[in-house]
């Protein structure tokens, strides 16, 4: 994670980058470092505690105007290390890119969501936090948007979540079918009664779900 | 190399201008002086199976009488995880689930996932094989926006130019066909270059399709463009201005229609696109109307850009000569023991992508595609990103709904042409 | 599965042998089928890539209508075979099956491609692996995606289904139990069966494949 170096790239590698020197001096210590990458691509990793003023700074300086946000996504490496949470910006009068990464631990997956500055952030970010379980603050729809939003197996890009899920084929066919289609409640798996929501660690615990799902 | 803006001949009239709702004497429901009566807004559901949605889309809206106060889209019911399932795949396993993101142009996703994978490790291909990346994806650009062509002149009411544009794609297909061996599903790209080298006679095919699908457009143009109820249901619909329209993260002919002249094939050139003469096609309202234009215009543009690249087709090998990501000739194989070796390695464990990053936008048909992958020294990725241009483009439907009519809800849909294998991913 | 005729069934002469054929029943059921399978209103539920091939197959190039099939019905109500064209995650599972629930007697069901009929090459934590684990499913067109050629050739061999129907055995071939609308078909012992490791994509039975071996298709195998 932190062995990305300069890969050889097809492009010229240019050191230089008009974000780069004005973000540290503006910043100081919230720019952790810079790096290049593929040759000619920019990534500056930001703590995420300043990650709002950041991006809202090259999104309004006028000699960045990062007024286009291509994506927010994340990456997990797993094995414990922190997830990654990266912005890919465009600069449309500039016509210049740039990646902005900020790195949170497992402990605190949080970090504040920028649908304030940019409206494609709303999407993006209920997609990260349905993947990964990163909580945006202040996101004004915090909601599941590919997964069912009562899904109860845990957020699946995270490198622990097996690739066929945590819970059996028969009890992912009978969870899916359980409620009406309009919404997905999870149903405490062999008991009756009334439906509450589980947490996938007790169902995990307590029915025994073949962990025979080894990675080919 | 120019810009131009779009001119069209119909007339901007009052009556079909963007405020014809509020010319005198008409005022849209939702002006009217409040009823003396109790009256409930109706929530209808659009979806997710539904022959206009193009896809598994669901549609929530709050309608008060024809008008929608509200919408809100739900998606996933698509989701195949493709994310997860490229971290358990070899980088060129990888490339036979793209074709299955955008089944309506599985080589532009072939091609842009080698080609980021191919800038993560510095491999560059040869000259034949950019040009041949270039034919393909200006072929399934034209492939996409015949299929949406179809559904959309379907969704406004029209049924004939749907048989004209599949009767298109059916010779698209058989392309397809030649060239990977199936119609959808191509599969085409390797890193490092192409699957195979051209078939004898696939360019003259190429040619051939592009010399006489103008002809096709034009008779499709002559039943939609100026026809009467087709204006009535996309001018002044759906508009969004060119900074909404930025700030939503729109892309591509979307993004286009609304002034914006934003094209990664302009903007952010990749495999020698500054050298092809070909003209953007911008909008001026950002309408549904000016959508359908700039896709109209844009298929054209293609088929200008596919004769100078089958022109400039040059000779050589299709795939590179680089040890690290080609397997070696057969011939090489079966007599060299190092060659069997490099061979059985490559096969067994795959490609092996040194620790690096890359995000790779392109000029896709629906907007921005980019692939944002990342490595840590294996065969295996350890993030495949797609960012999808569809999913972004769909994000903006509220607010181009709300304050429609139902009716238009079904036109703007089909203006933002999205594909929900991308969107859900 | 066909229940076989009790046997105290009717007497010859009787005109609707409670279970045997007769001859004036051989003769309807030959009007019946003919009509039926000749004027099939699809229900097509396309998701991905398989439905843009079934669009392809209703175009002018290969012509559903030839079959009577160009009236697409996508009303559940008015249609009679549901054509599941495509991958479904478990998030449109109940819509599947409530698609399935309100299509009225007389329905059949063609699962198309590969992602239909097993899970495809999405063995991942959200796919159905083969949607006969939630509806019954008559045909199953293999491919990814199979060429329009092969759905109709999936179509035809619902035809020849209908061919061989009877009025006869009619009430225990279309009955279905109302407490069974919204579950899935398939007990969990059958769909833990088809998705252990690999399951469904090594374990390759000799004849049918395995979903026919468990018995889940909905009448029975096909016999022409």
């Amino acid at each position: 994670m932190s062995e990305l170096v300069r890969s050889p790239g097809v492009g010229p590698a240019s050191v230089e980058h008009p974000a780069i020197i004005p973000l540290r001096e503006r910043f100081g210590d919230a720019v952790i470092r810079h790096e290049i990458v593929a040759g000619d691509e920019h990534v500056v990793f930001v703590d995420p505690a300043a990650i709002l003023k950041i991006l809202q700074w090259l999104k309004e300086s006028p000699d960045q105007r990062y007024d286009f946000l291509s994506d927010v996504t994340a990456v997990d490496y797993g094995g414990g290390r922190p997830i990654q949470v990266v912005y890919q910006l465009f600069s449309m009068p500039h016509c210049r890119a740039l990646r902005v990464k900020a790195e949170l631990p497992l402990s605190q997956l949080e970090i504040d969501s920028v649908v304030p500055l940019w409206d494609t952030a709303n999407w993006l970010e209920r997609e990260v936090y349905d993947m990964f379980g990163i909580s945006f603050r202040g996101h004004p729809d915090p909601r599941r948007i590919l997964m069912p939003e009562d899904y109860g197996e845990g957020h699946p890009l995270r490198k622990d979540f097996p690739l066929r899920g945590r819970f059996s084929r028969a009890e992912q066919t009978r969870q899916a079918l359980a409620g009406a289609p309009e919404d997905h409640l999870p149903v405490e798996s062999g008991t009756g009664g009334e439906p509450r929501i589980v947490p996938w660690q007790e169902i995990h615990a307590a029915a025994q779900v073949p962990a025979d799902e080894s990675d080919d | 190399m120019s810009r131009r803006t779009l001119e069209y001949e119909v007339s901007r009239t009052p009556e079909l201008g963007m405020d014809f709702r509020t010319r005198d004497g008409l005022l849209s429901p939702t002006e009217l002086p409040e009823p003396e009566l109790g009256s409930e807004n109706m929530l209808i559901n659009i979806g997710p199976q539904h022959p206009a949605t193009h896809g598994v889309l669901r549609l929530v809206l709050e309608l008060d009488g024809e008008t929608v106060v509200r919408c809100v889209p739900h998606i996933g019911y698509l989701h195949s995880s493709f994310e997860k399932l490229g971290e358990y795949r070899d980088w060129n396993q990888i490339v036979t689930l793209t074709d299955r993101i955008d089944y309506l142009a599985p080589l532009i996703y072939n091609c842009a996932y080698v080609m980021a994978v191919e800038k993560m490790m510095g491999v560059e291909v040869t000259e034949r094989c950019k040009v041949v990346r270039v034919i393909c994806m200006e072929l399934d650009r034209i492939f996409s926006h015949l299929l949406w062509l179809g559904t959309w002149a379907i969704d406004v009411g029209a049924f004939t130019p749907f048989l004209y544009a599949f009767q298109e794609r059916e010779r698209v297909y058989r392309l397809h066909d030649a060239y990977t061996g199936a119609r959808i599903t191509t599969s085409a790209t390797r890193i490092g270059g192409m699957m195979a080298d051209l078939p004898p006679g696939w360019t003259e095919g190429v040619r051939e399709f592009v010399n006489t699908l103008p002809r096709t457009l034009d008779e499709i143009e002559t039943l939609l463009s100026t026809n009467g109820i087709h204006l009535g249901r996309t001018l002044g619909v759906g508009v969004i201005s060119g900074k909404d329209a930025i700030n939503s993260g729109l892309s591509g002919p979307n993004l286009r229609a609304s002034g914006v002249p934003y094209d990664l094939r302009k903007d952010r050139p990749y495999y020698d696109y500054e050298s092809y003469d070909f003209e953007v096609p911008i909008g001026e309202h950002g309408d549904c109307y000016d959508r359908y234009l700039v896709r109209l215009e844009e298929m054209r543009q293609s088929c200008h850009l596919l004769h100078q690249a089958l022109d400039r087709l040059p000779d050589g090998p299709i795939n590179v000569d680089d040890p690290r990501v080609v397997l070696p000739s057969k011939t090489d194989c079966m007599d060299d023991m190092e060659s069997m070796i490099h061979h059985f390695k490559l096969v067994m464990e795959g490609v092996k992508a040194p620790v690096g990053e890359s995000y790779f936008p392109i000029e896709g048909s629906k907007g921005e595609l980019g692939m944002y992958v990342v490595s840590d020294g294996g065969s295996k990725p350890v993030r495949w990103r797609i960012r999808p241009p569809s999913f972004v483009n769909l994000s903006v439907i509220s607010k181009l709904v709300e304050g429609s009519l139902l009716a238009d809800v079904i036109v703007v849909n089909a203006s933002l042409d999205i594909v929900l294998g991308e969107i859900d991913r | 599965m066909i229940r076989e005729p009790s046997s105290a069934a009717g007497l010859p002469g009787e005109i609707f042998g409670s279970g045997t054929p007769t001859f004036l029943t051989t003769k309807i059921d030959f009007v019946v089928n003919w009509s039926r399978r000749n004027s099939l209103w699809p229900m097509p539920f396309g998701t991905a890539c398989c439905a843009i091939e079934m669009m392809a197959a209703a175009a002018s190039n290969q012509d559903l209508a030839r079959f009577g099939m160009e009236r697409m019905a996508f009303s559940p109500r008015q249609a009679d075979v549901l054509i599941c064209a495509g991958r479904v995650p478990y998030k449109l599972a109940p819509v599947l099956r409530r698609i399935w629930d309100q299509m009225p007697q007389p329905k059949w069901c063609v699962s198309m491609g590969a992602c239909a009929s097993s899970g495809g090459v999405f063995d991942v934590y959200s796919m159905v692996q083969g949607i006969d684990t939630i509806i019954p499913v008559d045909v199953y067109v293999p491919g990814c995606p199979p060429r329009p050629e092969g759905l109709i050739y999936g179509l035809m061999m619902i035809q020849e289904k209908i061919r061989g129907e009877s009025l006869s055995n009619h009430p225990e071939l279309r009955r279905e139990a109302p407490e069974e609308a919204g579950r899935p078909r398939a007990s969990a012992a059958e769909v833990t069966a088809l998705s252990g490791p690999f399951g469904n994509s090594t374990r390759q039975e000799q004849s049918g494949g395995v979903a026919t071996n468990l018995g889940l298709s909905s009448k029975g195998p096909v016999s022409l």
